[in-house]
């Protein structure tokens, strides 16, 4: 196993929808930090609440990985394409069965014993609430049909 | 190129000292809003892609996406028009021996003019971006990615449109 075959398997389950995979690839304290959420805790609770609420809101996600490498420190650094269309409320927006993709720069920093030690993600907030219809940010539950 | 942007690359430095070198530079260059240098450092046919950057016309959507001569310089020149104080901070860079570089900094500054299409009204901001780069065995920056959240920065520049 490598930070590069561990960081490949997170995203493979990330698209299956299987969390209960990914939090089993994590190491006891792992951290996440969800920056355009302003979300910072462990894996094992907000990790893993957000991951079930993206499996549930887009049953069909396809997580295609366009560009991964592992630095000195043995940290995964992917850029990510997410694409599936929406089956459920999601962070709050109403689901109006909007199809979106969304690119995203992840960060898996990988334990010598390939375990998740530290996630960190990257993307932009408001490019899915546009794909997802939202027009203003201080009314994320209105949206555009 | 230039002498200094060559010399990002000591002989004595491994492929990942040397990236991170450049990527260091980079940062010092838009530091001091020196465009010029931000581009010296690059690749002449160096890629550029600013994922959040999408500005949306009546006719179609222009995206951040081209070369750092072209797209980049003009982004990078228009920020630092709208925001004259703008300023970086390295939190962390990461780096690989084939050239990879990972940066996560923060970028602030207080609006002093209109950027696209958010009005001034002097607000200030800072933002968590992650940069992506590769660095060519030249020392030079050939491919630039970044990734930000755009709601953010809005909300915190009092702009609450979704375009």
């Amino acid at each position: 196993m490598s930070a590069r075959s561990v960081a490949q398997e997170f995203f493979d389950h990330m698209e299956a929808g299987e969390v209960e995979h990914i939090i089993g690839m994590t190491a006891p304290g792992a951290v996440v930090s969800l920056v355009p959420l302003g979300v910072r805790g462990s894996m094992a609770e907000e990790g893993a609440s957000y991951l079930r609420d993206l499996a549930r809101a887009f049953p069909d996600l396809l997580v295609r990985v366009r560009r991964l490498f592992v630095t000195t420190d043995n940290t995964a650094v992917a850029e990510i394409t997410a694409d599936g269309t929406q089956a459920a409320d999601f962070l709050g927006v109403t689901n109006q069965e909007k199809h979106f993709d969304l690119d995203q720069g992840w960060l898996l920093e990988v334990t010598p014993e390939d375990m998740i030690g530290g996630v960190t993600a990257y993307w932009d907030q408001n490019q899915l609430y546009r794909r997802l219809g939202v027009k203003r940010l201080d009314k994320i539950t209105i949206t555009a049909r | 190129m230039t002498t200094d942007a060559t010399s990002a690359g000591s002989s004595t430095m491994s492929r990942a000292d040397t990236a991170q070198a450049a990527v260091t530079a980079f940062f010092g260059a838009y530091q001091a809003q020196d465009v010029e240098r931000m581009v010296d450092l690059c690749a002449d046919n160096a890629d550029f892609r600013y994922v959040p950057f999408e500005v949306r016309t009546r006719q179609r959507v222009l995206h951040g996406d081209g070369k750092v001569r072209t797209v980049g310089k003009a982004i990078w020149t228009a920020l630092i028009d709208a925001f004259p104080d703008l300023s970086n901070t390295m939190i962390n860079v990461r780096s690989d021996d084939e050239g990879n570089v990972a940066a996560q900094v923060s970028i602030g500054g207080t609006q002093a003019k209109a950027f696209g299409v958010i009005a001034c009204t002097g607000g200030h901001y800072d933002l968590p971006h992650l940069f992506v780069f590769h660095v060519g065995s030249d020392g030079l920056i050939d491919d630039i990615a970044a990734y930000w959240d755009n709601a953010d920065w809005n909300k915190q520049l009092g702009w609450l449109e979704i375009d």
